[in-house]
């Protein structure tokens, strides 16, 4: 704005003496004719006119003339928010809770769902999945079927495959090994994805297989992050060998920066060729390898023609399953946007639902807003009318009060996006594990844009009304009113009223909501886990399972280890299995593959239960409950009786009875490996396994001391997932690096391992809960006090207006309690109206938080009640003050003040 | 409304009803070479015979406006008794703002022109 006036004037400065040269030039001229000095000059300035209209008629034709009038707009609104500071701090505050929390909610909605991947039209990539009786296979597809597809699909221009490969691989750098994810991709799939390495090539595909030609099964592409990490950005890195989980590899290209796939990992990237090999060539259950699939849609095609396509060619090449029951799984595909198969759909729905109530909140603080706009614009009515009384035009009124909106809400925004960075540094831990962000949360330019437009909208919505309202005002009665009082009509009381009333039933709907998940995480506290977590320390494990190729990890790596952590001074017990608890590292699932067709084999094959490799003191460590039989115990080895416990919610699916839990006791349900058939020795009760809030799962649990490597259950153990437990009633603090430092003198590898007490664990498992929790308590606790505010402003200004009426009726013989009544009702009437609104629309808008909640629904009578009763006493606290001053007045000064 | 509203008004109607000729008219004294505000007053008095005289409040709008147009560009410089003023100069643009300007000039005054030598019908009765 300094900058502004500065033009302005330097080019008035300018004009000045333009006028002045031009009447000394005059003057000159004249007394070169003879005339006098004075003579001269006088005449000079009675042919040149009116000096400062003429100065004004000549900035009319100035093109910056429209930006000065916006600056005294702007000065004389700073002049104005002076005068009166304390409204321009609450109508500032007021709006930047509001676009603060929006705004920071934005960014994780931007982060989540709106972010564009870093691929060529990203809409076009589908990602597709065999289906079948028991659903979508999550877990990939045989290549013979891909190919299949590949032949016959005319709707997809390009089909790539790849195996996303879970295992942590270790690259090996000048610093030691770094833990990267390694997926295997096919040849095309860089094409498909539409991007080229930044630098060297991709690797080289068979045309007729799609897959990478066996010359390049030792080549290797780095991402941005990994060349740039590990090898400090060498321009000479493409040729070089490098080694992967010990073997070595060329590598043959480095990919773009920002460039990732599959997309949203925590760990740097690599890329490994896939190269077919045998058992590609057939379609047999736990040999054949799977991959995933990702295509691109032919320009102009649909998704939805492409699904219809596949679909009918899948039912051809389902044919080509040999066993019936394999067949039966896959005989359809299912489509879906790569983007969209990135985020889970009710994961959606909870971010849109915490989105949605951050956008109520904003609506909530520019309707206070509005509510003290229009107070504001009736005290300063005559202010306004004097303004048109000097000619100023309605537009020019209307402009000014909408400059005044935006500049409050300008300061308001600027307020609110330091308020977003600090809520989302508040929350990032929360918000990154719950939403799967990698990366830093911070407002990028569509969350800026967006800032933007909440800064307009609240400008316009605030500011609006009052100020057409203002400029529609007749000046001459405003003129003419001697006082402030009785200045504002029924109409605009009316107006504020249902603005209050509008502000209770959105603060009631989020605080409806705030309570519901507060109760959620009352019943989740006290959930039976049906396991101990006290005094439980664990440790997710990076193993390199590379440098155990061929060997027996259990003997060279587990037991020892374990061995040497039980010996550590404090330790009680300690033990290693897959996969603790509500641990979410890692799930494996089961199912039995038993052949043959009689009925209870058939059953059998449609078994499914979570699987867990445990050590035989896990019992010892988690204090599960057996409730038939034994657990697994030191006499269970890889030479004696084979062993499985299940738990049971397994006997009660399979079985069809859980009464009599121990009649599956003895019965054979698998086998460990070739020659050793496994029974059923014992069963648990049930446990919370995966999630607080999941009822029991079946499971089946082997003993890790029996699996060995010529099992089918020891790629299992090979080092996808593998937990350590150890129960000490020693501070955690002192422990873990003391099982830092023996993991390290295992292996070295091991020393990235992540610890964790197993408190921390079952609370990280309804973080999604406590997190919407602690964010709803945030918007309906603002809620709550804006709303506070905005009855108590709305009252207080109507008892200071009605202040000579109130007077008059207790002059007239009106107690004070009628007095102070008169003005509770008034409150009591706008919150019942709120409250009445607010239920109905907290129903539904509870039903979008379904997701969140546990042990309480939507509709939950307790929770309506309490925050009900929490607004009726805030409200009525908040009509009390007003109330009693209107009590206080005294008959004789209200009457006689004017 | 305030004297000065209508004093302010009363100068913008002059402006608009001169409009289209006053710009005309700078132009063409501009032709003869740059000149400032007053001696563009001078030349249009003195080629008019005396009978033109110039509102400076039409006349300095006029040339900011053409200056904002881009039909004359402004510069100071020393007149040649040694004052400072600032010279306006015709462009390119206003040279051929000013060939249009004189074509429909010239054309209005052919059709005002026959319009008033021709004689009423009233008249030849």
């Amino acid at each position: 704005m300094r900058f502004l006036s500065g033009i302005f004037e330097k080019r008035k400065t300018e004009l000045d003496e333009e006028i002045q040269a031009h009447i000394r030039m005059d003057v000159q001229n004249r007394m070169e004719r003879g005339e006098s000095n004075e003579e001269a000059y006088a005449a000079a300035m009675k042919e040149f006119g009116n000096v400062p209209l003429i100065k004004d008629a000549t900035h009319e034709s100035w093109r910056w003339r429209r930006m000065e009038r916006l600056g005294q707009d702007l000065r004389y609104a700073l002049r104005s928010f002076r005068r009166s500071p304390g409204f321009a701090v609450t109508v500032i505050v007021t709006l930047a809770v509001g676009i603060g929390s929006t705004c920071a909610m934005f960014t994780v909605v931007d982060h989540v769902l709106l972010r564009s991947l870093p691929y060529q039209s990203p809409s076009q990539l589908i990602d597709v999945r065999e289906a079948g009786k028991k659903g979508v296979v999550n877990f990939g597809s045989p290549f013979l079927d891909i190919q299949q597809w590949r032949k016959r699909s005319r709707s997809l221009q390009e089909i790539a495959f790849y195996d996303a490969n879970k295992h942590v691989s270790f690259l090996e750098g000048n610093t030691g090994a770094m833990q990267v994810s390694a997926p295997k991709v096919s040849a095309g799939l860089f094409r498909t994805l539409g991007v080229h390495p930044a630098m060297g090539r991709g690797f080289d595909e068979r045309q007729d297989t799609g897959s990478v030609k066996p010359e390049d099964a030792r080549m290797l592409i780095l991402s941005d992050a990994v060349w740039r990490g590990i090898y400090g950005g060498d321009e000479a890195i493409i040729g070089k060998t490098v080694r992967l989980n010990g073997e070595s590899y060329t590598v043959s290209g480095v990919m773009p920066r920002e460039f990732g796939f599959p997309s949203g990992g925590s760990l740097p990237q690599v890329w490994m060729p896939v190269v077919l090999g045998s058992k590609d060539a057939v379609r047999t259950r736990n040999v054949t390898p799977n991959y995933q699939v990702i295509a691109r849609l032919k320009a102009g095609t649909s998704m939805r023609d492409a699904e219809a396509e596949l679909k009918v060619i899948q039912s051809e090449v389902a044919k080509d399953y040999a066993d019936p029951y394999d067949r039966e799984q896959v005989t359809s595909v299912s489509l879906q946007r790569y983007g969209d198969s990135l985020v889970k759909g009710d994961l959606r729905k909870a971010l849109l639902a915490l989105f949605g109530a951050s956008s109520l909140l904003w609506l909530i603080a520019c309707v206070n807003v509005t509510s003290l706009m229009l107070a504001r614009a009736t005290t300063r009515q005559r202010e306004i009318a004097v303004r048109g009384a000097l000619g100023a035009s309605r537009w020019q009124i209307v402009q000014q009060l909408l400059i005044e909106g935006l500049l409050l809400s300008g300061f308001a925004s600027v307020l609110g996006i330091g308020m977003a960075m600090g809520t989302l540094k508040l929350f990032e831990h929360g918000l990154t594990t719950q939403f799967h962000i990698y990366g830093r949360l911070v407002p990028n330019m569509s969350v800026i844009g967006v800032l933007l437009g909440l800064t307009v909208i609240s400008a316009l919505f605030t500011s609006m009304w009052p100020a057409i309202g203002a400029a529609k005002a007749s000046i001459e009665p405003a003129l003419r009113q001697g006082s402030q009082q009785n200045g504002a009509g029924r109409g605009q009381h009316r107006a504020r009223t249902l603005l209050v009333i509008t502000e209770i039933s959105m603060s009631l709907t989020l605080l409806v909501g705030c309570g519901l998940l507060l109760r959620s995480i009352y019943a989740l506290k006290h959930v039976s886990l049906g396991f101990r977590t006290q005094h439980v320390i664990v440790a997710n494990m990076t193993i390199p399972a590379y440098k155990f190729e061929g060997r027996d990890m259990r003997t060279e790596l587990y037991e020892p280890l374990v061995e040497r952590v039980q010996h550590l001074p404090g330790v009680q017990s300690a033990a290693l299995m897959t996969e603790v608890p509500l641990g979410k590292t890692f799930q494996m699932e089961f199912s039995l593959g038993v052949s043959g067709n009689s009925a209870a084999e058939v059953r059998r094959r449609d078994m499914r239960a979570q699987f867990r490799a445990v050590g035989p003191e896990t019992q010892k460590v988690f204090g599960f409950r057996m409730l038939k039989g034994r657990f697994f115990n030191e006499g269970d080895t890889p030479s004696s009786q084979g062993v499985v416990v299940v738990n049971r919610a397994f006997v009660k699916e399979y079985f069809g009875d859980d009464r009599d839990p121990g009649a599956i006791l003895g019965e054979s349900l698998m086998s460990l490996d070739k020659n050793r058939q496994a029974v059923v020795v014992g069963v648990l009760d049930d446990t919370r396994q995966t999630s607080v809030a999941q009822q029991s799962q079946p499971e089946i649990q082997v003993c890790l001391s029996q699996i060995t490597p010529n099992s089918s259950f020891y790629r299992g153990i090979e080092g996808i997932a593998m937990d350590l437990a150890v129960r000490t009633e020693r501070s955690p603090a002192l422990v873990i690096p003391e099982l830092r430092k023996l993991m390290v003198d295992a292996s070295p590898e091991l020393s990235a391992s992540e610890f964790k007490t197993m408190d921390q664990v079952v609370e990280d498992s309804y973080g999604s809960q406590r997190l919407a929790a602690r964010l709803l308590l945030i918007f309906g606790g603002s809620a709550l006090l804006l709303c506070i505010a905005g009855i108590y402003g709305l009252l207080a200004y109507l008892v200071a207006q009605r202040t000579r009426e109130l007077g008059l009726r207790m002059a007239l013989g009106a107690q004070r309690e009628d007095v102070m009544w008169l003005v509770l009702r008034q409150a009591g009437g706008m919150l019942t109206a709120g409250i009445c609104i607010g239920v109905a629309l907290a129903y539904l808008g509870s039903l979008g938080l379904k997701m969140f909640l546990y042990g309480v629904t939507p509709s939950d009578p307790w929770t309506m009640g309490a925050v009900t009763f929490l607004l009726l006493a805030g409200g009525m606290a908040a009509a009390y003050v007003p109330a009693r001053r209107a009590a206080m007045i005294d008959p004789m000064q209200a009457l006689r003040t004017d | 409304m305030s004297t000065s509203m209508i004093g302010r008004n009363q100068y913008r109607n002059r402006i608009e009803l001169l409009q289209g000729t006053l710009d005309m008219l700078i132009l063409r004294a501009l032709q003869w070479g740059p000149a400032h505000g007053y001696g563009i007053v001078q030349t249009l008095r003195s080629t008019s015979g005396d009978a033109l005289q110039v509102e400076t409040g039409s006349l300095y709008p006029a040339l900011h406006r053409l200056e904002r147009q881009g039909w004359v560009s402004a510069e100071w410089k020393l007149t040649e008794s040694n004052q400072r003023a600032k010279f306006y100069r015709i462009t390119p643009t206003g040279k051929k703002q000013l060939a249009a300007d004189l074509g429909r000039w010239q054309q209005m005054v052919d059709v005002i022109g026959s319009i008033m030598r021709g004689v009423p019908d009233g008249d030849r009765a």
